[in-house]
């Protein structure tokens, strides 16, 4: 069997005029209207934006947790008409289960995969081994017995990301992980972000509040406009890969989000 | 005086000079015994009527026990329906209410035209009070899910059945938990109700004949053994509750 991931030209992820409208008390409110765009497999997109315009819509209509109402979204190629299973999520909050130890967390959506038949199921027997290597590189060496309650905001975080990963998505969607951490753990989780990067294949998307998260980690950032919901602006990011704190911090990223933060504004002020 | 000890201590000695006043007044005031007993005659008539108290407080026992399994299965299930579906919510939800708000009391005398005298009233009346608070934890358990963790699972591929299982079930376990000792205390203080009401056994029945034999000190006695049944039944729970879910309360 030939692996879709593996065709050549085909983009991960793919959306053509794709719109999101719910009804709510009889008016009907569109929530995202005719969004274009393409991420080539492997590439990081961000979506940033003022508050309400639809940067999470736009990820639970990519993981087919919510179904379009205008417009066509692809995955490898394949038309996406309800949740896919090869996708990884993190959120603000880590929702971590409190009963179950680190380890069990991690080893979450497996169980679920083998559960279903899911050919993509690692013997069982290795899963352990899996697991703990996966928390040793985002540095939670040791820390498989541990219940969620002894972690800091910044391990849990870190435990969330790994059952994200654990079962090696093609898809890693991302909705503001690190806006609960203190600046300085948020850097780290940054680098942490690359170097996962750097080691596995996945396509990654994120959605952030914070414009200099975006600058180190996207490929591309989209900026949003509300009401409704639709792709304003979007910037490629130059900066060469891996990526330094002092880029972002520097001159070029510095530049770069002055600018973000003009075409944000204009947005945020119509809103209110 | 270790914070523990304190806590075991401190209601004891309460506890111990109440009834050393009760005693004390009862003698200095010379009130009648058929009004107010001493706590010493008491204790001496519940030693001499030990065997049909034992009787009785066992067969209430029992009642409160079938009630309670009964209404932990029906409560249960109404929690799971409730909670795991909108649709249930919204039609059954109301009616749930409604139905709580009647005094149970009121229910015994149908019950007794339906079933007579006896222990199916009494279970019956266990069982009424007793669903309640079972099926509402149960429900805002399950109903209280993060939706980031429901969209974890779905986009793993989970089905609704394996997000109740994996996720719903464990989660309401501490509610489900802390419901018991609530409920287990409804079903004793409604078999009582029907017991004192409408039955030829259990510490209800005995309290009842013993008030019409103006027989206050069997009748205070029949409230020390209630007391004592209540509070080991809300213990026994209460400590299964935090040995089954020891991870929702240390922090």
């Amino acid at each position: 069997m030939d692996d879709p991931r593996r065709a050549h030209g085909v983009p991960a992820i793919a959306l053509r005029d794709v719109g999101c409208a719910y009804a709510t008390g009889g008016a009907v409110t569109q929530a995202l209207a005719s969004v274009s765009l393409e991420v080539p497999r492997g590439g990081t997109v961000a979506f940033v934006g003022p508050s309400g315009c639809g940067k999470s819509t736009l990820l639970k209509l990519i993981s087919g947790l919510l179904p379009a109402s205008a417009g066509a979204i692809a995955v490898d190629g394949r038309p996406v008409t309800g949740p896919l299973a090869n996708v990884g999520m993190a959120f603000q909050n880590p929702v971590l289960l409190p009963w179950r130890s680190v380890l069990d967390n991690v080893l979450l959506p497996l169980e679920i995969l083998r559960e279903n038949g899911d050919p993509r199921t690692p013997p069982s027997d290795r899963w352990r081994d899996r697991a703990v290597a996966l928390l040793a590189t985002v540095g939670l060496v040791g820390a498989e017995r541990r219940q969620p309650r002894e972690l800091s905001g910044g391990m849990r975080q870190r435990v969330s990301l790994c059952r994200a990963l654990i079962h090696e998505p093609a898809l890693l969607l991302l909705d503001e992980p690190f806006a609960a951490l203190d600046a300085f753990t948020r850097e780290e989780m940054w680098e942490l972000y690359q170097r996962l990067r750097a080691e596995r294949e996945f396509t990654g998307i994120l959605v952030t509040h914070d414009l200099r998260e975006a600058i180190f980690l996207a490929d591309t950032i989209y900026v949003l406009a509300s009401h409704p919901g639709r792709i304003a602006h979007t910037h490629r990011v130059a900066l060469p890969r891996p990526r330094t704190l002092a880029q972002v911090y520097g001159a070029e990223g510095s530049e770069l989000m002055r600018l973000m933060r003009e075409q944000i504004r204009p947005a945020r002020e119509s809103a209110a | 005086m270790s914070p523990r000890a304190r806590r075991v201590v401190l209601p004891l000695a309460v506890f111990a000079g109440l009834v050393l006043a009760w005693e004390g007044a009862v003698a200095l005031l010379r009130v009648q015994p058929i009004v107010l007993p001493s706590p010493s005659s008491v204790a001496l008539t519940m030693a001499r009527t030990a065997w049909p108290i034992g009787f009785h407080a066992w067969h209430t026992l029992v009642t409160t026990l079938l009630g309670f399994v009964a209404a932990v299965g029906l409560g249960l299930l109404l929690g799971f329906a409730i909670g795991g579906s909108a649709t249930v919510n919204d039609a059954v939800y109301p009616l749930l209410v409604g139905f709580n708000s009647i005094p149970k009391a009121a229910v015994v005398p149908l019950l007794v035209m339906w079933f007579g005298i006896g222990t199916v009233p009494a279970v019956l009346t266990a069982f009424l009070l007793a669903f309640f608070p079972v099926a509402v934890n149960v429900a805002v358990g399950l109903a209280t899910l993060e939706t980031e963790l429901r969209d974890v699972l779905r986009s793993l591929g989970a089905s609704r059945w394996q997000i109740f299982r994996k996720v719903g079930v464990p989660r309401t376990m501490p509610l489900f938990f802390a419901s018991l000792k609530v409920a287990v205390s409804s079903a004793f203080v409604g078999s009582v109700i029907a017991e004192t009401v409408a039955s030829n056994a259990g510490i209800g029945y005995l309290m009842a004949v013993a008030a019409s034999d103006f027989n206050t000190r069997l009748a205070f006695g029949g409230l020390v053994v209630l007391a004592a049944m209540g509070v080991l039944l809300y213990g026994i729970f209460a400590a299964i509750e935090r040995r089954v879910t020891a991870w929702a309360y240390a922090e």
